[in-house]
C-alpha cells in the first residue's frame, strides 16, 4: 500500500514551464487518472516522478520518502512510446525484467503475453504498436509492484486488448496497489479510474473523485423566447463555471446548486428548462478547452 | 542489470568466434595443402641429391640426431641436428653470394636465422622452434580487441537512444548501473583478445609447436596490450555518451580520425602552415591511446623502450582510461529522459 505525493512540482526546458507547479496525491490502493490535451505535461509529470527528468522545484514522495533507485522494486512503469529492444525477443526482455525485479513474476509475464496475443519468439522490431505496448504492460504488471505509473497504456492496442488492460488495472487496485495512469481515451478513465487530474499547459486544472465530479456539475439548459434576454447576474455566481450563449439558448455548466439555477433560469423567463448530467468527457472538455474553441457566443468563462 | 550489455557483448564475441574460426580453418587448409613442401624431411632429401653430397648420420649421446651433408664442390657444408619435438638446429655453411655483404638475423614466426661473414664464408644458423615473442600475439590480439572495443564503445549511448526508461527504472544507481556495464564490455573484449590469442597460437601449432616468450619487452607487451584497446574503448564511450544521437557516426569515423591525426602529428614543420598543423595535431594526438604504444620489436627499440619510458606510457593509457571512463559516467549521470 503506497502514496504517491507530488508537491509543487516544476518542469522547466528554457523559459516553458512544462509542468507548473503541480501537487497531486495518489492514494494508496488507487486508480488514478491523470488527463490533458497533448502538451499538457502529462509524460513530463511522469518522467519527473520517476527520476527520468529533473524537476526544476517541487518533491515527490512514495510513502513520505523520496525516490531511491531500490524504489523501483515498488514502481513499475510503463512508457508512452515504445522503449524496447529492437534486437530482442519478446523473451529476452522478460528474461531482462526477470534478472532485474526481486519480485518479477516470468510465469505471470508468459500467462499476460499468451493473452495479448504476443509470440514471445519474436523480435520485437517484428511486432506491431499494439503488440510492444502489450510487451511493456505485461511485464509491468508481472513486476507485483505496488505502484504503477502508465503513460498511455492501452496506446495502439485493439478494443479487446484495451479492455483487457484496464481489468488488469482494476484488478492491481483491488489488490491494494496504486495505479497512476493517463490516457487519451476518456471514456477509459471513466470506467477505471475512482480519481482524476486534469491538468493543462502544466498546471492542474481540476482534481477530484470521478463519481463528484460527476454528481456535482451539470449543465442547465433554458431557452428564451427570444435574444433580448437578460442573465440578471446568474453568470457572475462563482457556481457557474462557464455561460455559453446561443441565439435564444443558454447553457450553464454549474459546480453545484443545479436546481437552483434552473429556478433562476425560470424566474428569467425560460422556457424548457432541463439539467444534464456530464460524463468525464464533458468535464474534461470544458475544463480544458479555450473559450473560443466554440462557435457559441461566450457570456463568461471562469472555468480556470 | 546488464542483461543487455551481456548480449551485445555475447553477440559481438559471436561474430568475432566465427571470423577467428574461419581463421583457423584457412590455416588447416593451408597446413594441408603445403604439407608436402613444409617437411624438413623433403628439403633434406633435396639436400643429399645435390652431386658430390656425402651425407653422414650419427646419434649424439643426448640422442639428438645429426646428420650431416658435405659438397667439397661446392664448399656446402650443413650440419643439423634434429631434437625431435624441439625442433632442428641446422649450420650452414657456404660461399657468401656476390650480393650479400652484411650481417643478417631475422626471425618468422618460431624460425631464427642468424647469418655471419667469414671472408668469403657464410655461416647460416637456423634454429627451428625458437621462441615466438608475446608481442607478435599481444599485436593481433590488440587488433581484433580494438575492434570489439569500437563496437563495444557506445553502452550509455544506446540506452540514451531510446531505452532511458527502461534503464534508469531499474532498482540501481546510475553510477553502479555504469560501471556494471563498463565492466561488461572489458570482460568481452579482454575475452576477445584471449580468443584471438588462442586462435593464432593454433594456427601456428598447426606448422609447430610454439613456445612463447614472455621475457623483456614481451611482459610489458602483454600490460599495454590489455591496457590500450580499454583505453580505446573509455575514449569512444565518452564520445559516444556525449553525442549520443549520432553515436554511430563517432564510432564510424572515430578510426580515420585518430589515424589523420596521428599521420598529421609527423608533418614536418617546413613553414608556418605546417607548423601549425604539425603542433595542433601533435597536441590533439595526445589524447589518443594509440599515441602511447608501440609494437615494434627491433632490438635497438627495445632497448630504448627502457622501464620507465615504458612505465611512463602505460601510466598514461591508465589515466586516459580512467579519464575518459569518468567523462562517459559523469555525462551518464546527467541525462534526462
Amino acid at each position: 500500500m503506497s502514496t504517491i505525493t507530488i508537491s509543487n512540482l516544476r518542469k522547466t526546458y528554457g523559459s516553458t514551464a512544462a509542468v507548473d507547479g503541480l501537487s497531486l496525491e495518489v492514494p494508496s490502493g488507487s486508480v488514478f487518472g491523470l488527463l490533458g490535451p497533448n502538451g499538457a505535461g502529462k509524460t513530463t509529470t511522469f518522467k519527473c516522478m520517476l527520476g527520468l527528468a529533473r524537476a526544476s522545484s517541487g518533491t515527490v514522495l512514495y510513502d513520505g520518502k523520496p525516490l531511491v533507485p531500490e524504489t523501483f522494486e515498488r514502481v513499475a512503469y510503463v512508457p508512452e512510446r515504445s522503449v524496447l529492444y529492437e534486437s530482442l525477443t519478446v523473451d529476452q526482455h522478460v528474461e531482462m525484467n526477470r534478472r532485474a525485479y526481486k519480485n518479477f513474476d516470468a510465469a505471470r509475464a508468459h500467462e499476460l503475453l499468451a493473452q495479448f496475443g504476443v509470440a514471445r519468439t519474436k523480435r520485437t522490431r517484428y511486432l506491431s504498436k499494439g503488440m510492444r505496448t502489450a510487451v511493456m504492460v505485461a511485464c509491468a504488471f508481472a513486476r507485483n509492484a505496488e505502484i504503477l505509473v502508465l503513460d498511455e497504456p492501452t496506446g495502439g492496442l485493439d478494443p479487446v486488448n484495451q479492455r483487457h488492460v484496464l481489468s488488469l488495472i482494476i484488478n492491481e487496485a483491488a489488490k491494494g496497489n496504486s495505479v497512476l495512469f493517463s490516457s487519451h481515451q476518456i471514456g477509459q478513465v471513466e470506467r477505471a479510474a475512482e480519481r482524476v487530474a486534469i491538468v493543462d499547459r502544466g498546471r492542474l486544472v481540476l482534481e477530484g473523485l470521478v463519481d463528484d465530479l460527476k454528481a456535482d456539475r451539470k449543465i442547465v439548459e433554458g431557452i428564451f423566447p427570444d435574444v433580448g434576454f437578460s442573465l440578471d447576474g446568474i453568470a457572475n455566481d462563482p457556481r457557474v463555471q462557464r455561460a455559453d450563449r446561443t441565439e435564444r439558448i443558454v447553457r450553464l455548466l454549474v459546480s453545484s446548486g443545479a436546481d437552483e439555477f434552473s429556478s433562476r433560469l425560470s424566474a428569467a423567463g425560460a422556457t424548457g428548462i432541463r439539467a444534464l448530467d456530464l460524463n468525464l468527457e464533458d468535464i474534461f472538455l470544458y475544463a480544458v478547452s479555450p473559450a473560443d474553441a466554440t462557435t457559441d457566443v461566450v457570456v463568461k468563462d471562469t472555468s480556470s | 542489470m546488464t542483461y543487455v550489455e551481456w548480449l551485445r557483448v555475447r553477440g559481438c564475441l559471436r561474430t568475432c568466434a566465427i571470423i577467428l574460426a574461419i581463421l583457423v580453418a584457412l590455416g588447416i587448409v593451408l597446413r594441408v595443402s603445403f604439407a608436402r613442401y613444409m617437411s624438413p624431411e623433403t628439403w633434406l632429401h633435396h639436400v643429399s641429391m645435390e652431386p658430390g653430397t656425402q651425407q653422414t648420420n650419427v646419434v649424439l649421446p643426448d640422442g639428438t640426431k645429426r646428420t650431416i651433408y658435405d659438397n667439397p664442390d661446392k664448399q656446402e657444408h650443413v650440419v643439423i641436428d634434429n631434437h625431435g619435438s624441439s625442433g632442428m638446429h641446422i649450420v650452414i655453411t657456404e660461399p657468401t653470394a656476390h650480393e650479400k655483404s652484411d650481417a643478417d638475423h631475422f626471425s618468422i614466426g618460431s624460425v631464427q636465422v642468424n647469418e655471419s661473414r667469414h671472408g668469403t664464408m657464410t655461416t647460416t644458423v637456423v634454429d627451428t622452434n625458437g621462441s615466438v615473442p608475446m608481442l607478435y600475439y599481444m599485436a593481433l590480439a590488440d587488433i581484433v580487441a580494438l575492434i570489439v572495443a569500437t563496437l563495444l564503445a557506445a553502452p550509455f549511448a544506446r540506452e540514451i537512444d531510446g531505452h532511458l526508461e527502461i534503464v534508469m527504472t531499474k532498482p540501481i544507481s546510475r553510477v553502479r548501473y555504469a560501471l556494471e556495464a563498463i565492466g561488461v564490455d572489458i570482460l568481452g573484449i579482454l575475452a576477445a583478445s584471449i580468443m584471438t590469442i588462442v586462435a593464432f597460437y593454433l594456427c601456428q601449432l598447426l606448422f609447430e609447436t610454439p613456445r612463447l616468450d614472455f621475457s623483456g619487452i614481451n611482459s610489458r607487451a602483454i600490460a599495454m596490450g590489455l591496457l590500450l584497446p580499454l583505453a580505446w574503448y573509455a575514449m569512444l564511450a565518452a564520445a559516444t555518451s556525449w553525442f549520443p544521437r549520432n553515436y554511430g557516426a563517432v564510432l564510424g569515423f572515430a578510426w580515420p580520425v585518430v589515424l589523420l591525426i596521428g599521420g598529421l602529428s609527423f608533418v614536418q614543420p617546413s613553414n608556418i602552415v605546417a607548423l601549425f598543423i604539425h603542433d595542433v595535431a601533435w597536441g590533439l594526438s595526445r589524447l589518443s591511446p594509440l599515441t602511447y604504444t608501440s609494437f615494434n620489436i627491433s632490438s635497438q627499440m627495445a632497448q630504448d623502450q627502457s622501464i620507465s619510458h615504458f612505465t611512463l606510457r602505460l601510466s598514461m593509457e591508465a589515466l586516459l582510461f580512467v579519464v575518459y571512463g569518468g567523462l562517459a559516467i559523469w555525462r551518464w549521470q546527467r541525462v534526462e529522459a
